[in-house]
């Protein structure tokens, strides 16, 4: 036969032929990112190719000039190449694991078969062509095409949990040209694979085989996805099965499909990144001023006094040497431990949600588990939640309800349990009713019913694709030899083809209502072949299935020219219940300002009732439906037009969500995405039907690009684009197998731990993001305001007040340790968040970690620089102002107020919280004890000379009381006066002492609450457009 | 505290499914073990700032600060202080107007009388303090001028890194003590008189005891000494070893602030109120240059050290401020009451029109 069509994408592998052996890259497997050599030069690239590295390099390199060097260059090596050492081994640690599990796939033996005799070999050592032979249980080494197997049908099963995480066994066929080969046979046999080069399509395989003589049939063979044996998969219930391997290494489909995921920045890192660049960019002013007035009062002051010896004339860079000074001084602004804290505690973050007792799923035996450790902060400030529905609301356990078959409705409850959801549930009807399916292979069926066996030949399938949205199979009816062709799919995919003169009305009819039921439907039809149309046919279909380009359309077409004239049988309808939770889950989503969509393959219909019955939307009149629709782009795109200017008018008074499906998607997209992103912006809820995976993903990159913060989630293979698409992806490990929980970065066993997942641990952790990174800045700022203050006293000359232990010591351990506490942190309890899901809004507007609250940490960094300083040089003036100790005399004002500050800014205590803060602060006096203690040292006998003062004690007393009443006073009338709605809560909760005691006065409370809830977080949208700005801009 | 000490909640209406089946399904389950850490249940005490929390906290601190401000304000007090400025009265009528000049030509004789008038009894010991102003011992350049090792170890007379641009002599040879700080050391000396009576200051044990010991070594001796073109200051004896020249320890404790006192030593005797001291002191160090002041100060001192009501005062004011705002907010809370946990304070419990 004729190849069709040429393309340059192509490999030929000969089988058993070591002539183009190594023509390709042999099977080892390499997953690893480094090698042993190029460890320590390409992680350090990596490192430094972050803007914070870079940036505590150059001061580290600048440290290392004395003449300018504040302090001793260890203060910022030190802590660089600790960072440096943590982030690097965590590297190597899993690039080593990666290393250790790929050896050990590489060494494992497997046979092949060489010119008739097996040998055995290491896996890494098989080349393309080579023929591998399995045992049952076996993992399959490469991409292989299967040539024979055990099985006299030519059949074998493997396990392809793998690579698309569904665990059902899949069967796996010999392709008809080797299919009567014995197992010597299949040892010598030469032959040429014709197929594409690698790709990481799991589902696709358009390839041809032509075996060489002495086999007669030497035609080209079709090969699909279906005679393959794919790496990574394991080969079950088959004694043994040989292919020839044509992908291997890392050239196989597993192996092109694993691919590094594009780290995922949250919003609450993005404002984190906007504010150390705010702060970088003090820091230059600041130096640039203070190397200015450095350099004025050297050239006037400095020369006059005596003792610094001044030279007249200095080198020519002279002028930079003060500014430079500065510089180095003011380099601990931007905390240089902050990247490390932060990955901490969102690690702890990530581990509580793995922990969480709450969110596992005790039917499927699942936990929660977060695969990204790093963006649990977005979870609590998520805006829109874009969900599937099938598997995601509802349990994807389909139970057969109701069909309609001429005129009869017939009523029927089955369950069951199955692989393939829908046609299970149909067969296990249809066994109910005394019609059995009794044996089905690769090319018969038969059917027990009314005390006698039917058997059919099944002659070709016609697959079912998301774009024909219908599957049909050609059989023959062993006893009469009739041929018949048998339609299945989606009502407008089929009685758009019945035969003409055919009453569909009452089809219609049936559909409309068993959607309105919720139901899922589907339409049957069948049509009589005659032997010359079908051979016909079977040749262009054949011709199809072996061509190499467009195959997919080609099918589809010949297909489609079969599909016609139907005479339809009826509609069935199947009925996919809802998940446990589902309404309640949405309806404490909305109530907390998230929007929710759900975007659907299914039909209108049914979409809508779903919506309904899981709270998405209400009845008339309190809301709206709007739906987009029309025949023609015009009438689309004016209904488009018409449901922008009544969700605008409307939206405040009214529940309003627009509906539409995938056709008009596509010709919105394409025309108007404007009015639509206006539209999407606008609408708290919106249910789009008929998408495919791509659609739902626009949807959410809609979003995105609109600035919103999205989450994904779904459950199926559909859904994986979505999901990576969106800014947290979320994967329920469900029915359809575990596809989409793996390419997500938190999987949970049910929708409704969302609601935990969300408002407990997505809450929390931005609250507590929110305090780590505002604080690391605060005790950084702190110290170096400090430091600039000593500036105006010496001469801006950018001397330290501070010596080099002390400032390690400071950023590392005093001020690290303490502030960790805040990852046991709750502000009000999880019981009070959940009855009050509106306190999201609070994280979701970003109100914890702003531009505002930042300023807000600023001037309190500020104003206890000041009260430090000012008591210190105050108190300790005339005879005691001795450098070691003043210096000391700040440093424990800063340990003290900084105890305080982290006291203060807790909520609730545990007694980690407790030890770690004040053992802290017992810490920081040994560690100085201790250290002055040793001879050698600066500071040696300074803590000593300190803590025997009465007057010492007596300064950290009124440091503490000036730094933090006013603080304390601010923060009471605050609080008491013009209370945020957490201040509140957390009042509700104290004055209830426990918060069951109300719990009856608040369910009166809640029906009132719900209305009103949508009214008010429609308009925070406005009112909250102040706050909107800083986070998308 | 208005603390109430009770557990973290969690939500029991989730769980109670999920108990039932705890029983079965324990024994082969991936579910993750239960703690209350792991949970974020553990016990935590959650207070806020109350009225009567708040208002106690000020009172108390109040309450406690004023008798400590009042303590501190009177020891300060106790202390008897004699300051006076020599460096302008120290100049010849006639070099007023160069006292540069004046300062550093040395055929010029620097004894300088001066008469101090004791205000009030002084007991022993009295401390001999000069106090230097706008003079940088904080300075960057300054400041970093020495080696600590050269100056602990005989051996290491070599190491005067960082003690430029006072590290060698133009010959080469290394200076002990080298650096700045040194070089510049306080060389004005004082002598007391009270009529005839010889008051003789107490040089011993003026530095701290750790210094002597330990960073200034017993077999280091001066060498190199001021020999170079430039004098700075005082010279010292070479066959004295560093760690008796307490003067120079003194000096080389460095003050933090540009305005500073350094110990000269102590004067054993009772000073009565009225007593006339002449000081006969050698006006030696320049400090012309930059118009920095020189004042010779003799105080004695008390607990809390000498004569600063900084603290004093701080306390009274900060104590009166924390009592004052106990009554404030009292008032306040009487005025503008609010009732603390009512559910109707939420804004989504109000009409949206309110907000």
């Amino acid at each position: 036969m004729e190849v069709t069509s040429w393309t340059t994408m192509k490999r030929f592998v000969y089988i058993n032929d070591d002539s183009c052996r190594y023509s390709y890259c042999g099977n080892r497997i390499s997953n690893t990112k480094y090698t042993f050599w190029n460890f320590l030069p390409k992680n350090l690239w990596e490192q430094f190719r972050r803007f914070m590295n870079q940036y505590f390099l150059i001061i580290a390199c600048l440290q290392l000039w004395s003449h300018i060097a504040p302090v001793s260059p260890a203060t910022t090596w030190g802590p660089l190449i600790i960072i440096f050492i943590v982030s690097a081994s965590k590297e190597a640690w899993d690039d080593y694991n990666r290393y250790l599990s790929d050896k050990k796939a590489n060494e494992r033996k497997v046979w092949v078969v060489k010119d008739g005799t097996h040998r055995q070999i290491k896996a890494q050592e098989i080349h393309v062509g080579d023929i591998v032979w399995l045992h049952e249980n076996d993992e399959i080494p490469c991409d292989l095409v299967l040539i024979g197997t055990s099985d006299p049908q030519g059949i074998c099963y493997v396990e392809m949990s793998n690579l698309d995480g569904e665990t059902d066994l899949k069967t796996r066929f010999v392709p008809s040209i080797s299919a009567n080969l014995s197992a010597d046979q299949l040892g010598k046999v030469k032959g040429v694979v014709e197929c594409p080069n690698p790709d990481n399509d799991i589902r696709r395989f358009d390839a041809n085989m032509r075996l060489f003589l002495p086999i007669i049939d030497n035609e080209a063979c079709p090969l699909t996805i279906n005679n393959t044996l794919l790496q990574s998969c394991y080969l079950r219930h088959t004694e043994w099965a040989c292919g020839v391997a044509v992908y291997t290494g890392n050239e196989t489909k597993s192996g092109m499909s694993r691919g590094t995921a594009e780290t995922k920045l949250t919003a609450a890192d993005a404002m984190i990144d906007k504010l150390t660049i705010a702060i970088f960019t003090f820091q230059i002013i600041v130096v640039l001023l203070l190397g200015y007035f450095g350099n004025i009062w050297k050239d006037t002051q400095g020369l006059k006094q005596w003792y610094l010896m001044y030279p007249m004339e200095g080198p020519w860079y002279d002028f930079l040497v003060i500014p430079l000074r500065f510089e180095l001084l003011c380099s601990i602004m931007i905390p240089i431990s902050i990247k490390v804290t932060l990955d901490l505690a969102k690690g702890v973050y990530a581990k509580f949600i793995d922990w969480d007792e709450q969110m596992f799923d005790w039917e499927t035996n699942t936990p929660a588990h977060s695969a990204n450790t790093a963006i649990s902060e977005d979870l609590g400030q998520v805006q829109y939640i874009l969900s599937d529905k099938t598997g995601t609301l509802t349990e994807n356990r389909m139970i057969f309800k109701r069909c309609c078959i001429s005129d009869t409705i017939n009523d029927g409850t089955v369950s069951y349990k199955a692989q393939s959801q829908d046609e299970e549930a149909l067969v296990n009807a249809a066994s109910n009713l005394n019609m059995m399916l009794i044996s089905k292979d690769n090319s018969s069926a038969g059917i027990y019913f009314n005390g006698s066996d039917f058997h059919y030949e099944l002659l070709d399938i016609l697959e079912f694709t998301s774009d024909r949205k219908r599957m049909s199979v050609v059989i023959k009816d062993g006893q009469t030899g009739k041929i018949l062709l048998l339609s299945k799919g989606a009502d407008e995919a089929i009685l758009p083809r019945a035969s003409a003169g055919q009453q569909i009305q009452r089809y219609l009819e049936a559909v409309e209502m068993y959607s309105q039921l919720g139901l899922r439907t589907l339409c049957l039809g069948w049509r009589d072949l005659e032997e010359d149309e079908y051979k016909e046919w079977s040749k262009k279909f054949r011709e199809a299935s072996c061509s190499l380009h467009n195959r997919e359309s080609k099918i589809a077409e010949v297909c489609h020219s079969l599909e016609r004239d139907l005479h339809i049988l009826g509609v069935t309808a199947i009925e996919d219940r809802l998940q446990d939770g589902v309404p309640e889950t949405i309806k404490l989503l909305r109530n907390a300002g998230i929007n929710v969509w759900m975007l659907t393959g299914d039909k209108q219909n049914t979409a809508i009732q779903i919506g309904l019955l899981c709270n998405l939307i209400t009845s008339e009149p309190s809301s709206q439906l709007l739906s987009i629709t029309g025949k023609t782009e015009e009438d689309i795109l004016r209904s488009l037009e018409r449901a922008f200017i009544i969700m605008k008018n409307t939206c405040e008074t009214k529940d309003l969500a627009f509906v539409l499906d995938g056709c008009a998607l596509e010709i919105i997209l394409k025309h108007s995405k404007e009015s639509f992103t206006r539209l999407a912006m606008l609408s708290r809820t919106a249910i789009c039907c008929r998408m495919t995976p791509l659609q739902k993903a626009q949807l959410v990159a809609i979003l995105k690009s609109a600035g919103y913060l999205t989450l994904g989630i779904g459950d199926g293979g559909n859904d994986v684009r979505m999901i990576q698409e969106a800014n947290i992806g979320v994967g329920i490990s469900g029915r359809e197998g575990l596809q989409a929980a793996r390419a997500a970065d938190y999987s949970i066993g049910k929708f409704k731990f969302l609601r935990r997942l969300i408002l407990i641990h997505g809450r929390y952790s931005y609250n507590r993001t929110a305090f780590i990174s505002q604080y690391s800045f605060y005790k950084s700022l702190n110290i170096c305001f400090i430091q600039i203050l000593f500036a105006f006293l010496s001469g801006l000359s950018g001397t330290s007040l501070f010596n080099s232990t002390s400032l390690m010591a400071y950023n590392v351990f005093y001020t690290s340790l303490p502030v960790m506490t805040i990852i046991f942190d709750k502000d009000i309890s999880e019981t009070t968040v959940l009855q009050h899901p509106q306190i999201l809004q609070h994280s979701q507007a970003g109100r914890l970690l702003n531009p505002i609250t930042f300023c807000g940490w600023i001037g309190r960094s500020l104003y206890h620089a000041l009260v430090i300083f000012f008591i210190t040089i105050c108190a300790y003036a005339d005879e005691k102002s001795e450098m070691q100790e003043l210096s000391m005399v700040a440093l424990s004002g800063c340990i003290w107020i900084q105890a305080f500050v982290v006291t203060m800014d807790t909520n609730s205590f545990t007694y980690p919280q407790i030890i770690l803060i004040w053992g802290n602060f017992v810490a920081f006096y040994m560690i100085n004890l201790i250290l002055s203690a040793i001879p050698s040292l600066q500071m040696y006998t300074i803590m000593f000379h300190l803590c025997g003062q009465p007057s010492y004690w007596i300064t950290m007393a009124l440091t503490v009381v000036v730094g933090m009443g006013p603080v304390m006073a601010f923060r009471y009338l605050r609080d008491m006066y013009r209370p945020s709605a957490i201040n509140m809560l957390q009042q509700i909760e104290q004055s209830n002492g426990s918060i069951q005691a109300f719990g009856g006065m608040d369910s009166a409370l809640e029906s009132v609450r719900t209305n009103l809830t949508d009214l008010v977080t429609d308009s925070r949208r406005n009112s909250d457009s102040n706050y909107q700005p800083l986070l998308s801009d | 505290m208005s603390s109430s000490g009770h557990a973290a909640g969690t939500s029991n209406g989730g769980s109670a499914d999920a108990a039932a089946a705890a029983g079965a399904a324990r024994r082969n389950t991936r579910m993750p073990k239960y703690s209350k850490f792991t949970q974020q249940e553990l016990p935590a005490c959650k207070p806020i700032l109350t009225p009567k929390w708040v208002v106690s906290v000020f009172f108390i601190v109040g309450v406690i600060f004023v008798p400590i401000g009042v303590v501190s304000l009177l020891a300060a007090r106790d202390v008897v202080e004699i300051i006076d400025r020599y460096d302008e009265a120290c100049v010849p009528g006639n070099m007023t107007q160069n006292k540069l000049a004046y300062i550093q030509n040395e055929t010029i004789s620097k004894v300088c009388k001066r008469n101090l008038t004791v205000t009030k009894h002084m007991k022993q010991p009295i401390f001999v303090y000069y106090e230097l102003d706008n003079f940088y011992q904080n300075h960057r350049r300054y400041v970093k001028s020495r080696n600590d090792a050269q100056l602990r170890d005989a051996s290491k007379a070599n190491q005067t890194s960082a003690c430029e641009p006072e590290k060698t002599t133009a010959n080469g040879q290394p200076i002990v003590p080298c650096g700045l700080i040194a070089w510049s050391l306080f060389n004005d000396t004082y002598n007391f008189t009270r009529g005839n009576e010889n008051l003789p200051v107490d040089k011993k044990d003026i530095s701290w005891k750790s210094d002597r010991e330990h960073k200034f070594g017993k077999d280091v001796y001066p060498s190199n000494f001021q020999n170079g073109a430039l004098k700075g200051g005082a010279t010292l004896d070479p066959k004295i070893p560093l760690s008796e020249q307490e003067d120079l320890i003194v000096w080389m404790r460095t003050a933090a602030l540009p305005t500073f006192r350094k110990l000269y030593g102590r004067i054993y005797f009772d000073l009565k109120e009225n007593d006339t001291i002449t000081v006969s002191l050698n006006n030696n160090y320049n400090t012309y240059s930059f118009g920095g002041k020189k004042k010779l100060v003799l105080s004695t001192a008390t607990w809390l050290g000498g004569k600063n009501d900084f603290l004093g005062f701080a306390y009274l004011v900060v104590g009166g401020l924390c009592i004052f705002l106990a009554f404030v907010f009292t008032l306040l809370y009487f005025i503008k009451p609010r009732k603390l946990g009512d559910h109707n304070y939420l804004s989504w419990n109000r009409h949206p029109a309110s907000r």
